[in-house]
């Protein structure tokens, strides 16, 4: 604490800017309801950042059509009457055909395969190689009809006119809570983005709406199924999310994805892609008094829609037990635990982030507790719901963290529960909080250095609760007190609140291999011993029934007593014999 | 709710047929025509010079290089150290990323790790080795502090062991990850176990690098020999350059660090592989390619936007993903390096039974660009979208800044970016099929694959276009496949493979 003085000097010149930057946006909004925001900006010349949204995600979903927004995202790149074809006529007669094809092929799987699963016939439903004949002939003509529409598609060619004229970084996501889609444009070519944003916008026809579906598989089975935790953190929204529709992942189940219908898209379409439900943003090298003509000729041409977006109902209920969920992966042990919350900005959303970020980073209590102090960490971070992700509706805060060295999670877990109860009992002191509100400020100003990312941060606040947070949440952060902490550290951090998923290592030869003492034994026993004894470890490993193990220890040693070992296999017989006393002693540990 | 959706759809179906007549309103209130074709707008042209290093370069007494270029948007100051380094001039492997991470967390000689990481967040700086963002309002104290951390660090004994620890855990998970068994795996394959771009450091090299070799390399590497500078935010270039000079007052100056080398690794073309129980296999195919400074630089460029590089433009990625829905993302790149040639790769991935089929089809893309011109919309496109790019190189200061002193590192020559658009406008069809002729040789490629081979080996069994049959025994190297085994996470040595599911 030697540097404390100085620092405290430091400190009281320094609160002084409280008054954080202030961006002057201009807000203009066209007859049909849509709204933009304009932000001028030269710092970065000759770019404009401009981007919309559909203020729709997940959230607005329902069973059956999950997933259904980013399928849209992707939708929304394939074209219109004039990008993509040559020849619209055709071109809608191919959708058509293919529209009767794909709704032959959901009834038959509906009236004959979902039947077939639920009598144990088959074991998927909406596997190609379980198909009757008459569902393996539809799919046949559909992927006809797709193959011959390719020869009149002109690939890509939204993508390609962007590209030709200068655009970069085009790209769109779908969130729980929105879809957006952006892209930069050198400062004489808005008009082309006015252009080719509203042409989309007033004139999509859903081409290649059953082909892409693959590479929405593909993604999924990239971001999901192919990462170490993908598919249990999947598993683990589902379970903390009771009633909200926030418990379904945003590419949605499998079984949706694969039946959406052209009237279930029109109908989605009609209620969440019309003006009055839209936002523009654009942000960068440019005069307002030029831009809004433009504005006006592209994007008033959008009719606003046949109803109001219906409001989402459903609120998530009080949670009422804790909840637990096991999982093993090929990943390093971890924890979380998340406890519900409150939605982007609930007033209480404020102290929890400054609570998150007491917790955070190296000079937080987190690392200095569960990864320097008592050293069974290697990361530890606590997270407030905000930004991205799920957060208009309902919050939550996680506690995430990964073991180190023969560290159990159950212990991680602890160590959490010690760092809460502090925070329940004892006020934040003045410097842990200071020090919070110092790098707010700073943040304020370094999340405003850069057109795309103002552009999107905009764009998210607007659609969470209005762009104005981007310069009033800064004042709400230094107005948070220690009491606000400790109070919102009891209110929502319940033992009933909380829901928990543990990770642990599967067994597999990866870990094998570590231990030495099976590297020396594998070479007295040589390979083919080796491998069974691996076997037999892993079973070990996996067992536990303690009296089993218990009766196989002792009738092993009854057979090294007796004499009944060959000598060649002695070694590996001793071995095992330790491992299944190892795996005995760690369950009656466990047990007390 | 039955009700409400009935009524919705009718509601759709009248408006569809509605909202045509309202579009047509519109037009005809604004009294002009749109364009019919995004093409047919017209553009003001746009002008742009990019901006010439040496109006930013100033030298301090010393001999040290600084760039320059304040704004007074934010009252914020960032500052680039960049100190010439690299695993090229470690004397034990790793000791270059642990000295690097241990400047940052180890402390300084006077102040204890935790004072240093309390003050730095207190003050709400960012700091790095080799960077400084801070408020203006306190930057001298931040800065002092910097200063204090790069020339005086303490490598304080207890940070050391929680940050090798910490290291030793992300080691473990290695193996979790497909992609970073296709990385590792892939690095030796085309690099060898002895350079640092395909070596990888195991868990007792790095338990092995001492703290004294960390204070040797900090000495070699942080001193004002081996320096330049980058400094943009809201400061006044005088006041700046004698906060400079006074705090390197004493700072004894060495040698710059020298220029790295090639690898004497020769790569084995092949089919190579990998199992791991995923349901998506990736893969790699790759080869060496150019140095940054080749003359085909320019031109490879062009070729492989066309081929692999331009995203949705780009041929591999329209067919592979948009016209097959094989897979998420295909790309190709040639990564050039500045010393020795780089690599040239395609990387995708797709559900086990149809990477036979991906494969297939990049090699017939691969053999598709060398033998046949490309058409002139091809070029002109990918060429149009370099040169209106372009500007986006210099668009923030700080970003500028970093192009300065890489290119003052690397010797880059000084016309580069002002002759770049040039050059770029002269890559004719010819030049791009001669350019995939004299760089990309489909039979010395290696093919690298990560997935559960038992699927991945026949393909689809259920394939019945001819034109979509694939199995891997069909590509090159594929009657040969060389199975290799998993590595161990903190060893680097051969897991035992027995367990493998075989086709």
């Amino acid at each position: 604490m030697r540097s404390w003085l100085l620092t405290l000097t430091v400190a009281a010149a320094f609160v002084a800017p409280a008054a954080a930057q202030q961006i002057q946006v201009e807000e203009f909004t066209l007859d049909n309801g849509m709204k933009f925001l304009l932000y001028p900006r030269t710092e970065e010349p000759n770019i404009i950042a401009a981007g919309w949204l559909a203020k729709v995600g997940s959230v607005n979903e329902r069973p059956g059509i999950t997933g259904i927004s980013h399928f849209f995202e992707h939708m929304m790149f394939k074209g219109t009457n004039t990008i993509g074809t040559k020849e619209p006529e055709k071109d809608l007669e191919f959708r058509m055909k293919q529209k009767a094809a794909r709704d032959k092929i959901l009834s038959i799987t509906f009236n004959t395969q979902y039947p077939r699963w639920k009598e144990g016939e088959i074991d998927d439903p909406w596997d190609p190689s379980n198909d009757t004949d008459e569902l393996s002939k539809a799919r046949g003509e559909l992927t006809t009809l797709m193959e011959e529409h390719k020869k009149i598609i002109v690939k890509d060619e939204f993508d390609k006119v962007y590209t030709e004229l200068g655009a970069s970084q085009m790209n769109a996501f779908t969130s729980n809570d929105v879809t957006f889609y952006f892209i930069s444009v050198p400062a004489n070519k808005f008009e082309l983005w006015a252009w080719m944003e509203s042409d989309r916008l007033v004139d999509s026809v859903f081409r290649e709406f059953y082909s892409e579906r693959d590479v929405v598989h593909e993604e999924r089975r990239l971001r999901t199924e192919s990462t170490p935790t993908g598919i249990f953190q999947e598993q683990f929204d589902a379970m903390f999310w009771q009633s909200s529709p926030y418990s379904w992942p945003v590419i949605g189940w499998t079984s949706d994805l694969n039946s959406y219908t052209k009237e279930q898209a029109e109908e989605y379409f009609n209620i969440y892609y019309r003006p009055n439900n839209l936002v523009g943003v654009i942000v960068g090298d440019f005069k307002s008094e030029e831009i809004k003509p433009v504005i006006q000729q592209y994007f008033g041409r959008l009719s606003r829609g046949p109803v109001e977006p219906p409001p989402v109902v459903t609120l998530e209920m009080k949670q009422m037990a804790e909840q637990r969920m096991y999982a093993e992966c090929d990943c390093q042990p971890q924890i979380e635990v998340r406890y519900k919350t409150v939605p982007f900005g609930h007033k209480d959303s404020y102290p929890l982030e400054v609570m998150s970020d007491v917790l955070n980073s190296r000079s937080g209590r987190l690392y200095k507790s569960l990864i320097e102090g008592k050293k069974i960490a290697s990361t530890a971070a606590a997270q407030a719901s905000g930004f991205f992700g799920a957060a208009k509706y309902a919050g939550s805060f996680s506690f995430n963290s990964e073991t180190k060295g023969d560290a159990k999670p159950e212990q991680l877990e602890a160590a959490w529960y010690e760092e809460l109860d502090k925070l329940q009992k004892e006020p934040v002191s003045e410097r842990e909080l200071l020090k919070v509100k110092n790098q707010t400020i700073a943040n304020q100003y370094r999340r405003l250095q850069n057109n795309f990312f103002i552009m999107v941060q905009l764009g998210i606040l607007e659609n969470l609760g209005g762009w104005r947070h981007i310069n009033d949440d800064s004042a709400k952060i230094q107005a948070v007190t220690a009491e606000d902490v400790m109070r919102v550290a009891k209110q929502y951090f319940e033992k009933t609140n909380r829901s928990t998923a543990i990770y642990t290592r599967l067994a597999s030869a990866a870990t094998e291999a570590e231990d030495p003492e099976f590297a020396a034994v594998k070479e007295k026993v040589g390979p083919q011993m080796a491998g069974m004894l691996k076997k037999q470890l892993d079973q070990i490993k996996k067992e536990t029934d303690l009296a089993k193990l218990k009766q196989a220890s002792e009738q092993m040693a009854q057979a090294i007593g007796a004499g009944q070992i060959p000598p060649q296999m002695a070694d590996g017989v001793k071995y095992m014999q330790q491992k299944l006393n190892e795996r005995i002693a760690e369950l009656e540990k466990g047990a007390k | 709710m039955k009700n409400y959706t009935t009524n919705l759809v009718r509601g759709v179906a009248i408006l569809a047929g509605l909202s045509a007549c309202i579009a047509g309103a519109a037009f005809a209130d604004s009294g002009a025509e749109l364009p019919k074709r995004p093409e047919s707008i017209n553009f003001k042209p746009l002008e742009f010079q990019p901006p010439k290093s040496a109006d930013y370069r100033h030298v301090l007494s010393n001999g040290v290089a600084v760039y320059m270029i304040p704004s007074k948007e934010f009252p914020l100051i960032n500052v680039s150290f960049s100190f010439r380094s690299g695993a090229h001039i470690e004397e034990k492997p790793g000791v270059a990323q642990i000295t690097s991470a241990m400047i940052r967390r180890g402390g300084t000689t006077s102040k204890s790790a935790t004072d240093l990481d309390e003050e730095f967040d207190f003050l709400a700086a960012n700091a790095t080795p080799g960077s400084l963002n801070a408020l203006k309002s306190n930057f001298d104290e931040a800065f002092a502090l910097y200063m204090d951390m790069i020339r005086n660090p303490g490598f304080q004994e207890d940070k050391v062991r929680v940050y090798k620890d910490e290291q030793i855990e992300s080691m473990k998970q290695r193996n979790d990850d497909a992609d970073n068994i296709l990385a590792r795996t892939g690095g030796l394959l085309m690099w060898g176990d002895k350079h640092p771009e395909g070596r990888v450091v195991t868990k007792d090299q790095f338990e092995a690098v001492t703290i004294d070799d960390m204070k040797k390399y900090h000495a070699r590497v942080y001193q004002p020999g081996n320096l330049i500078i980058g400094i943009t935010g809201d400061f006044e270039q005088q006041e700046m350059i004698s906060k400079l000079e006074s705090a390197f007052s004493g700072w004894a100056k060495g040698e710059p660090v020298p220029d790295p080398t090639d690898t004497d690794h020769k790569f084995t073309p092949g089919l190579y592989y990998v199992e791991k129980d995923i349901p998506q296999g990736k893969f790699v195919v790759t080869s060496r390619g150019i140095k940054r400074d080749d003359p085909d630089a320019i031109p490879c460029l062009v070729m492989n936007d066309i081929l692999g590089g331009g995203g949705f433009t780009s041929r591999l990625m329209k067919r592979i993903r948009s016209d097959e829905g094989l897979t998420y993302g295909v790309g190709s790149g040639f990564q050039t390096r500045v010393y020795y040639p780089g690599t040239f790769g395609v990387r995708t991935f797709s559900k086990n039974k149809t990477v036979a089929l991906t494969a297939k089809m990049v090699y017939e893309e691969l053999d598709k660009i060398r033998n046949t011109p490309v058409t002139q919309e091809e070029l002109d496109v990918s060429k149009k979208s370099f040169i209106d790019t372009f500007p986006r190189t210099f668009e923030s200061k700080v970003g500028t800044v970093n192009v300065f002193i890489d290119d003052e590192w690397t010797r880059r020559p000084a016309d580069y970016w002002q002759t770049y658009r040039d050059k770029l406008n002269a890559v004719t069809i010819d030049d791009v099929r001669k350019m995939a002729q004299k760089h990309i040789d489909p039979a010395k490629l290696m093919m690298l694959v990560v997935g559960k081979w038992s699927e991945v080996a026949p393909g689809d069994p259920n394939e019945t276009r001819d034109s979509h049959k694939a199995n891997m025994a069909m590509l090159p190297g594929g009657q040969n496949p060389t199975r290799l085994p998993l590595l161990d996470p903190l060893t680097q040595q051969p897991l035992p493979m027995e367990e493998a599911t075989k086709p």
